[in-house]
């Protein structure tokens, strides 16, 4: 596996190998933390939902308690799944097979023909998972029973749920609005090393950012409209300007970039009477210098290594669900910031159909170059992929973290070394 | 006024597969919207994201850049027929509501793939003639994860 990365370069098996894939599963997946699901989701005892966690589907619940439990959604007996639906509430867990009954803790209630057994008593229950832990109302877990805790792994990245939390007026934020599904036939690695590459919206994006600046009159129509297309615009910069946009690079792979949304709606401080009644409302909670410094913090992509990417300033969440050497769906989620005027939420889901959906005029264009960039792989006429982009400009580190220009694949050079990492080990 | 509502549906669809979009363009009001809701019972995009919302202005972004020739995503083209059937009329005061169900086959880059979707009309009569004050796509996958969607349904 350690022959797969070398230097600067690393082998196309790694994208294409279903080999490497199975491997990834086992020594990823399958022991970092991943994220789970928000506790505003369940809300009240019995309220689960349904969701994966690397390879598996697992059933976040909520006790009477209040504690939360994480389950295998595999029936002990034969194996059935239990849950079908991808929410609801339940008083029990019951297998629709043969009518093995659990409570929501996953431990056995009962068992039809109970006489026809030893001991009931030595029966299993639910398959759980070993560790799970919130993080300021977000939820992770890990398939591995030992290994770094939560805060050790989100490292520098903490710091993006942080923000997204600070955000809110009341202190709290909700999930809302249901989910957008990307699905494209290309590796996972595609989407974290995308999503951190600044050199490539002036290619990629070039279509959208030139119809939107082929129809000016869009920028004094409709507040979505507006904020639809300076978010367009945004990614027309020149190579100058990207490399203004600094990368903070952390050694467990996770990456965050600044922010380059410098107009009107999609400016970090606007000057509305809605934005302004929300500055109000931000001041009231933290005072007016805290307030100051949570609306200041202008990121955009913040990326948990492996499969997580925050924008804390926009609401958004991306979660990147592995399914295949060649097949990855992403699932777009969106924040309400609890005490926020209910047009900030309006602009947060128009915002994130315009940027994230299979739809959209800049994500399209993406999930295409993604498809492009494994059928090319499939060719063996060159086994080497180059990440070799900004090794000249050098790093500027402290406290671990690595700090390059917008145009770096510095990045993606620390995504591969904690591959590399977890891969070998 | 049946007959008159079919043959702008049928239209409409035929713009589409002969990818004149601009000329689609047309056929929605100035205040017309484009919509592709993610939930089937969804009652406004403020609710819940959408595949797609947007107000002709923007909508006018989207056609544009189905234009260029920088679209990667239509490099090639897709080729596409739009099938429109069971449509249902019923007056609302001064427009007029036109339902359908709507299946598209759609070729491209070697790979065939097919949608299907009920479809709201809510068709305004101007001094032009029909025009559109809004287009709902419930696609029968809404919540599906979809591979790019770069053809307007």
């Amino acid at each position: 596996m350690t022959q797969l990365v070398r230097g600067e370069r690393v082998h196309r098996a790694a994208y294409v190998d279903p080999h490497v894939f199975a491997l990834e599963e086992e020594r990823i997946f399958r022991r970092v933390w991943l994220y789970v699901a928000h506790e505003s989701e369940v809300p009240a005892a019995g309220d689960y939902v349904l969701t994966r966690l690397g390879p598996e589907e697992v059933i976040l619940v909520r006790q009477e308690s209040g504690t939360l439990s994480l389950l295998h959604n595999r029936c002990a007996h034969r194996g059935a799944r239990i849950v079908a639906e991808p929410r609801g509430n339940l008083r029990q867990l019951r297998c629709p097979y043969h009518a093995w009954t659990y409570r929501l803790d996953g431990s056995l209630l009962g068992v039809p023909l109970a006489e026809s057994y030893a001991s009931v008593a030595e029966l299993p229950g639910l398959a759980r998972v070993p560790r799970m832990e919130s993080y300021r109302g977000f939820v992770f877990a890990s398939h591995a029973a030992s290994g770094p805790s939560l805060a050790e792994f989100l490292g520098g990245l903490a710091s993006a749920f942080d923000n997204l939390v600070d955000r809110a007026p009341a202190g709290t934020v909700s999930r809302f609005g249901g989910a957008l599904r990307l699905e494209y036939r290309g590796n996972w690695k595609m989407f974290m090393e995308n999503a951190v590459d600044l050199v490539h919206p002036g290619f990629v994006h070039k279509s959208s950012v030139e119809a939107a600046r082929a129809h000016p009159e869009t920028l004094s129509a409709d507040p979505i409209t507006q904020q639809g297309v300076q978010m367009f615009l945004a990614n027309g910069m020149k190579a100058t300007q990207w490399n203004d946009v600094q990368l903070h690079s952390f050694a467990g792979g996770h990456v965050y970039m600044g922010g380059f949304y410098r107009e009107g709606v999609i400016a970090p401080e606007r000057h509305d009477p809605v934005f302004e009644r929300y500055r109000q409302a931000l001041v009231a909670r933290h005072g007016a210098e805290k307030a100051a410094a949570v609306l200041a913090v202008d990121r955009f992509n913040n990326l948990v290594w492996p499969t997580l990417s925050i924008n804390s300033r926009f609401g958004a969440m991306r979660i990147v669900r592995p399914l295949a050497a060649d097949r990855t769906v992403v699932e777009v989620q969106c924040f309400r910031l609890e005490g926020a005027p209910p047009e900030m939420h309006e602009l947060t889901l128009q915002f994130v159909n315009l940027a994230a959906s299979p739809a959209s005029l800049v994500a399209s264009d993406d999930l295409e170059i993604f498809e492009r960039c494994q059928r090319g792989l499939a060719s063996r006429g060159e086994d080497w992929i180059d990440m070799r982009r900004g090794v000249l400009a050098g790093e500027r580190r402290d406290d671990g973290e690595a700090v390059a220009a917008g145009t770096s694949e510095l990045p993606v050079r620390h995504q591969y070394a904690a591959w590399q990492r977890w891969m070998s080990a | 006024m049946s007959e008159e509502v079919e043959r702008f549906l049928l239209l409409e669809a035929r713009l589409l597969d002969e990818r004149r979009f601009s000329a689609w363009l047309e056929l929605f009001a100035d205040d017309g919207v484009y919509w592709l809701p993610t939930r089937p019972d969804q009652a406004s995009p403020h609710e819940a994201l959408s595949l797609v919302y947007e107000p002709r202005a923007l909508l006018a972004v989207r056609v544009a850049r189905l234009e260029r020739p920088d679209m990667h995503v239509q490099t090639p083209p897709s080729r596409t027929v739009h099938h429109v059937s069971a449509i249902e009329l019923h007056s609302a005061g001064a427009e007029t509501i036109a339902r359908s169900a709507l299946i598209v086959a759609e070729w491209r880059a070697g790979e065939s793939r097919w949608c299907a979707a009920r479809v709201l009309h809510r068709l305004r009569r101007t001094p032009q003639g029909l025009r559109i004050a809004l287009k709902r796509v419930d696609l029968v996958d809404s919540e599906a994860p979809h591979r790019a969607l770069a053809v307007p349904f």
